[in-house]
């Protein structure tokens, strides 16, 4: 996948990205990074497809297609008016081989490239757990959930993933520590 | 003050309770126009059209077939394109610091079957020169028309026919292919009088020169394996009456349908064809097709087609296209093409279908090429602000700041 999309909105701690082609992004979870100079790292938060034009409504188109793949032939201008956006939680930036786990100085521009971080770029931005507190304290967003994709995702990018997912639990615990219920909820949707 | 809603509200009721007693007797009339057209022969109607001409009031079209022929849709290709091209404008505005118009063309070309695909755009133009402002008499120069309101409705009609046209040039497959125009083939409004004296260059420009060439371009786009590229008009809820004027022939019982003559004494609704008044064709066929049937088809008989379109005599048929009974034009080289008569019915057909009631591709030119009010703002906006970066003074009505203003 690499690079994916364009970003259409950005701010200091989230940003959006609207996906090249449609259902065409990484999944929940997922780190991506866009920029130049100090590249934003982010962790996909929320993925959403509707329509470009906001005054068009959608309607069932299916009722005479035998699967959903046929909707989309049959109607080959949906792939151009419908689009899939993903949201990030800025989690960090990376500078040359650096890696710093808190926010970056400015966001990504507008139209910034968005890629998808390949399984070494993930592993590496992974090594340590600083960016959790991020993903834990980001408002109006499913963070558990997302936390617990990022490290299920980012697991299968280290040599041991069972390692990993106990140097992240252990991590998780001391940032949760007046909130047990909270770090049992995400710890059991880490479990191997 | 707004509308006062109660007034209008009981002449609505009015209006809609004499709509009903008018209809009550309507069905009946119908039924009997039916079965006339069924039982016409239509070689005589043409016969007696001929033996007619300038005699009546009323422009019968041609029926080609029999007046009751019904034909179900013919199968799809299993691969086959779409074109459509659509317009809107921001015209003159005197109340605007600049003379300009802006067109904006919306294109969409739809690929079906095993490869299908989408491409959408839109163009816009901005023009604002003399040559550009105003249509100006090659004998006479100082002899111009303005190009604003009507005028420049039907430049934009001529730019999306040559738009479609260069859009048909650039599709280098033989796919079997459908441009579809929306609305008439025929450009009425230059068919009166007023475009026939000193205003003929007007005609001459817009029409000869502009959309019958564009439509010998598309004419000339023949694909090397003859099948070639269909156009067709496609007119929704049409409200033409030509072949009802076809059947006042039929129900004429005089040899000569002599208006002028025999009938010039008779009071309206006392004439022997006049069952058909009141009634639109689309009425009639909406009684006798069946769904994605086509009707016989019509060539027209109107003076501004037989004059000046040449090659491109305009015949149309009636759809069922499901929702609504539509008017589908072509010119003569597409209707008298099997082939090409074939696709126009199968393709305008499925096209309504897929987008529930009108042609999809129709439908995203049109969201393309459309200019919204905030659009409209916006660019007036924009033109202020371009003004004043040069220097130029930026003035407006009172007449529009009051009506922004509406102070109390």
């Amino acid at each position: 996948m690499s690079r994916f999309g364009e970003i259409i909105e950005s701010s200091s701690t989230v940003f959006t990205a609207q996906c090249y082609h449609l259902y065409e992004g990484p999944p929940l979870g997922a780190l991506v990074w866009a920029g130049t100079g100090p590249r934003t790292i982010g962790v996909v938060c929320n993925i959403t497809t509707g329509t470009l034009d906001p005054g068009r409504r959608i309607v069932p188109r299916g009722a005479q297609e035998e699967s959903e793949e046929e909707v989309y032939q049959s109607h080959p201008q949906l792939a151009r008016l419908l689009a899939t956006h993903i949201q990030a939680v800025i989690v960090g930036h990376m500078e040359g081989e650096a890696v710093r786990q808190y926010l970056p100085p400015a966001p990504p521009r507008i139209h910034a490239f968005v890629y998808a971080c390949t399984p070494e770029e993930t592993a590496a931005f992974t090594h340590h757990f600083d960016f959790l507190r991020l993903v834990t304290d980001a408002k109006d967003i499913a963070a558990d959930e997302v936390l617990a994709a990022c490290l299920r995702s980012a697991a299968a990018c280290h040599p041991d993933p069972a390692d990993f997912l106990l140097r992240a639990g252990k991590a998780l615990a001391l940032e949760l520590t007046d909130d047990v219920p909270r770090l049992n909820a995400i710890l059991r949707r880490v479990r191997p | 003050m707004s509308l006062d809603l109660d007034a209008t509200a009981a002449q609505i009721e009015a209006l809609a309770a004499q709509l009903r007693s008018e209809g009550q007797g309507s069905a009946a009339r119908l039924a009997a126009i039916v079965a006339a057209a069924q039982a016409s022969d239509y070689a005589g109607i043409n016969s007696k059209a001929e033996a007619s001409a300038g005699l009546t009031f009323f422009s019968p079209a041609e029926p080609l077939e029999p007046l009751g022929a019904r034909h179900d849709p013919p199968p799809l290709p299993p691969d086959f394109r779409v074109l459509a091209v659509d317009g809107s404008h921001i015209d003159v505005d005197r109340h605007l610091p600049a003379r300009c118009y802006l067109i904006n063309l919306g294109a969409c070309v739809l690929t079906y079957g095993s490869r299908p695909d989408a491409v959408l755009s839109s163009r816009p133009r901005l023009y604002a020169s003399e040559d550009e402002l105003y249509l100006a008499d090659p004998a006479s120069p100082t002899n111009r028309m303005a190009v604003e309101g009507p005028i420049l409705g039907l430049v934009r009609t001529v730019q999306e026919a040559e738009h479609l046209a260069e859009i048909a040039a650039q599709q280098n497959d033989t796919l079997p292919t459908l441009a579809l125009i929306d609305g008439s083939l025929i450009l009425w409004q230059l068919a009166g009088r007023d475009f026939q004296g000193e205003q003929r260059f007007v005609r001459e420009r817009l029409l000869r020169q502009g959309f019958l060439r564009a439509l010998d371009t598309l004419q000339s786009l023949s694909h090397p394996d003859g099948s070639g590229l269909a156009l067709a008009a496609y007119i929704s809820l049409p409200r033409s009456t030509e072949v009802m004027s076809t059947l006042r022939l039929a129900l004429c019982p005089y040899d000569r349908a002599d208006c002028r003559g025999v009938c010039a004494q008779e009071h309206p609704g006392e004439r022997p064809c006049d069952p058909v008044q009141g009634f639109v064709d689309r009425e009639v066929f909406a009684h006798t097709l069946g769904p994605g049937q086509r009707s016989a088809l019509f060539r027209t008989r109107s003076s501004i087609v037989r004059d000046e379109y040449g090659p491109h005599q305009v015949c149309f048929f009636y759809l069922n296209a499901g929702e609504e009974m539509a008017r589908v034009e072509m010119p003569a080289w597409v209707a008298e093409d099997p082939e090409r008569l074939a696709l126009v019915h199968a393709l305008t057909l499925d096209q309504a279908r897929r987008g529930q009631g009108y042609p999809t591709a129709v439908q995203e030119a049109h969201e393309q090429a459309v200019v919204s009010g905030a659009d409209r703002e916006l660019f007036r906006q924009l033109l202020e602000e371009a003004l004043e970066g040069q220097g130029l003074a930026v003035y407006t009505s009172e007449k529009r700041l009051s009506k922004l203003r509406r102070i109390v």
